[in-house]
């Protein structure tokens, strides 16, 4: 008898649940607000890099958009305030573009922001184009991507083809003589492990081992005692962060130090490596970037807001990117007059406009290229730019000093 | 008798109005609600093609994303070269093929060995085709060449009424009991004369083929993938949820399952996108609890409470 209850009960909320389906978010008559869409990792995998890596700086920006009154919008002659739609893609591709498409053509969004990861951006990159809606790219990006050639995407974010070059730049300028290079088996880690060496060989420097891992792997200790074994200077690996992690600490276990440490994508972290190794075990470790607050007027601000908002640093990779790009698409929605995807596009292809990074455009593959930084490095709790050139705000330390005794 | 056969019109009748109206979709439907549509379709033939071997003989299969990523993977490779009605076919076909494979090897595994090794073959399918990736073509991830919405939609219809036709015909025909008889008894059943083995391994590859078809299929909408996207470990257990949800046994209870699953995901996501996991995960607790024969052994269970009620006053 009490089963039965319980059964009516459920059956009574499912269909209550689909009842309450169809009736969706109506278009408002007069437009009060700007309404932009973003399907991302809320949970998954992925979710713990989004929160430490991109995700943030999107509803910082919308709060500081807010605070001042919205976007200035000529064609409605008044400031529209933004709203953030966010749905979670669960980590998965399929999910994702299901849900982008949802944004576009049923809750027919003004603008939609980029979803998290290389692979997500390349899936997303050709919908918003299809419908013609402009994607500006957030954390991800490949020379992959530039083959697909889209009008409506823009790349923001500086990957291998700018900081493979920096890096070997630095490592000549320090005199590391030899290298090892580990790549994580994905889009990401191929393109870039594959990207260094052939600079590394122009500027002489000697790569003893190029190897790659699967990713999700537990223990990468025998690549870095092969690496130790062949005596090399610097080693090097295309990793994210979860393999990036075992590394640190697997080298800091075994007393494993080299000359030179770097990590593609992890040590931009001051949340998860800085954090969790403390800024004497992350001393004179390099990673992709790269950005601080020395950087420019803008970039200190940024750090403020975000610190005080969430009371953490900002992640000093594509945070300032990210931002800067956001101030741009701002300007040229200001410009245009209008929310017209078309018109505005067509601004943000060819104007410059002054961003916290400095100034912002975009060159005719649509590809930022006024990067504040390439190669970053942890030194007594900064992460400096060490890239040569104006851009530098510490020179390199080198050698890096030995993993700290536990 | 006679009432038989007029249930048996009604049916039948129903059946086809509710094709007529789904093939007819593109036609009037918005956009988002042919995608939604296609989701729908893409889970219906996975659950059943899932449900064809695992719900007459008890053997729970982990594997459907394994021949799902083949049929995804089928599609990258030969998407370019090939029009989308032959790769799906290929895609098929190489799954099918697959599951021939590992079938003869593995379905002498009994109870919880197989499925911990048909889980396994997802993660050894995706470990070796990143290999493969890396050290053979050294590159990873690949671009499919996309197709429209409406194309998609109609591939899924098309796979997905194949299919089921195809489960009517198996479950009518003596290998379908031959089937039932597995599941009941093994032993029972060789010893009956039924090629035990045989039969297995057949099936098994019928309900892969299907569900490499939908892969190289869906493939098309996603643009990009690499072998992570394509062996989803969560393309494994959709299909058993949704399955248990409506019901394993009738042909017609993972079709509901997969609807009703992928809509209320769809909805959850959308309206509580930080609290969905948790509604779902209650919704499931409390169907496993209190539904053992799924959705539609419920609502045959009421059913029969009220029908019975009206007979026994007569």
């Amino acid at each position: 008898m009490k089963n039965k209850g319980w059964i009516w009960i459920f059956v009574i909320t499912v269909a209550l649940l689909f009842l309450a389906g169809p009736v969706g978010a109506k278009e408002a008559a007069v437009k009060d607000k700007i309404r932009i869409g973003q399907a991302i990792s809320l949970s998954g995998p992925l979710a713990g890099a989004v929160a430490i890596a991109g995700g943030p700086i999107y509803e910082l920006w919308v709060e500081e958009v807010n605070k001042n009154g919205g976007i200035y919008v000529k064609e409605y002659g008044k400031k529209l305030p933004v709203e953030l739609i966010r749905y979670d893609d669960k980590s998965d591709i399929g999910t994702m573009t299901n849900l982008l498409e949802k944004l576009i053509l049923e809750d027919k969004v003004d603008f939609v922001f980029p979803p998290w990861g290389t692979a997500w951006l390349f899936a997303a990159a050709p919908i918003a184009n299809k419908y013609g809606y402009i994607l500006i790219g957030g954390p991800g990006g490949a020379l992959k991507l530039k083959e697909l050639s889209l009008p409506y995407f823009f790349q923001v974010l500086n990957f291998s083809e700018t900081q493979a070059p920096a890096l070997a730049d630095i490592f000549k300028g320090v005199g590391v003589k030899s290298v090892a290079v580990i790549s994580r088996g994905d889009l990401h880690g191929i393109e870039y492990g594959n990207a260094m060496v052939p600079y590394f060989k122009k500027k002489g420097i000697d790569v003893k081992m190029n190897k790659s891992f699967p990713p999700g792997i537990k223990d990468l200790s025998p690549m870095l005692k092969e690496a130790k074994s062949l005596n090399v200077d610097a080693f090097v690996a295309a990793a994210y962060p979860d393999g990036g992690m075992l590394l640190t600490g697997q080298a800091m276990e075994l007393g494993i130090d080299f000359n030179a440490f770097f990590i593609s994508v992890l040590p931009f972290s001051p949340k998860l490596y800085r954090g969790t190794f403390g800024a004497q075990g992350v001393e004179g470790v390099m990673g992709g970037g790269a950005w601080n607050a020395k950087t420019s007027p803008g970039a200190k601000e940024l750090v403020d807001k975000f610190v005080a908002r969430f009371k953490e640093e900002p992640d000093y990779w594509g945070g300032l990117y990210y931002w800067s790009s956001l101030q741009h698409f701002q300007q040229a929605i200001e410009k245009a007059g209008t929310l017209n995807q078309k018109k505005i596009r067509d601004i943000m292809a060819k104007e410059k406009f002054n961003t916290a990074l400095g100034p912002f455009w975009y060159d005719k593959d649509r590809y930022f290229v006024n990067h504040p930084g390439e190669i970053g490095q942890w030194q007594k709790g900064v992460f400096e730019v060490i890239d040569p050139g104006p851009k530098r705000t510490a020179p390199p330390e080198y050698p890096k000093p030995p993993w700290p005794k536990k | 008798m006679k009432k038989t056969t007029s249930k048996r019109m009604f049916t039948f009748g129903l059946v086809l109005l509710i094709l007529v109206l789904a093939a007819c979709a593109p036609l009037y439907a918005p956009v988002y609600t042919v995608i939604l549509l296609t989701s729908i379709l893409m889970y219906m033939t996975i659950a059943v093609s899932w449900a064809l071997f695992s719900g007459p003989t008890g053997y729970i299969s982990l594997a459907s994303a394994a021949f799902f990523g083949a049929g995804i993977y089928t599609s990258a490779i030969l998407g370019k070269a090939l029009p989308l009605p032959l790769v799906i076919v290929v895609g098929a076909l190489a799954s099918f093929c697959l599951a021939l494979l590992v079938g003869a090897l593995t379905l002498r595994l009994k109870g919880i060995y197989f499925v911990m090794f048909t889980f396994g073959l997802v993660e050894l399918l995706l470990h070796f085709i990143l290999w493969w990736e890396v050290t053979i073509c050294g590159t990873t991830g690949r671009v499919v060449p996309p197709a429209g919405n409406a194309t998609v939609f109609y591939a899924m219809l098309i796979i997905l009424v194949i299919l089921v036709l195809t489960v009517f015909i198996i479950r009518r025909s003596r290998y379908g009991l031959a089937l039932f008889s597995i599941g009941e008894n093994e032993e029972a059943a060789a010893h009956a004369g039924v090629h035990v083995t045989v039969l297995k391994i057949i099936i098994f590859a019928v309900s892969a083929l299907f569900m490499g078809a939908a892969g190289a299929a869906m493939a098309t909408r996603w643009t990009y993938i690499d072998p992570r996207i394509a062996f989803n470990p969560l393309i494994s257990f959709m299909p058993v949820l949704m399955a248990i949800f409506g019901g394993i046994r009738p042909l017609y209870g993972p079709i509901i399952g997969a609807a009703i699953f992928t809509y209320l995901e769809e909805f959850l996501i959308t309206r509580f996108p930080y609290y969905y996991m948790l509604i779902f995960g209650i919704i499931m607790v409390v169907a496993i609890l209190y539904m053992p024969d799924g959705l539609v052994g419920l609502i045959q269970r009421l059913w029969k409470g009220i029908s019975g009620r009206k007979h026994a006053d007569t």
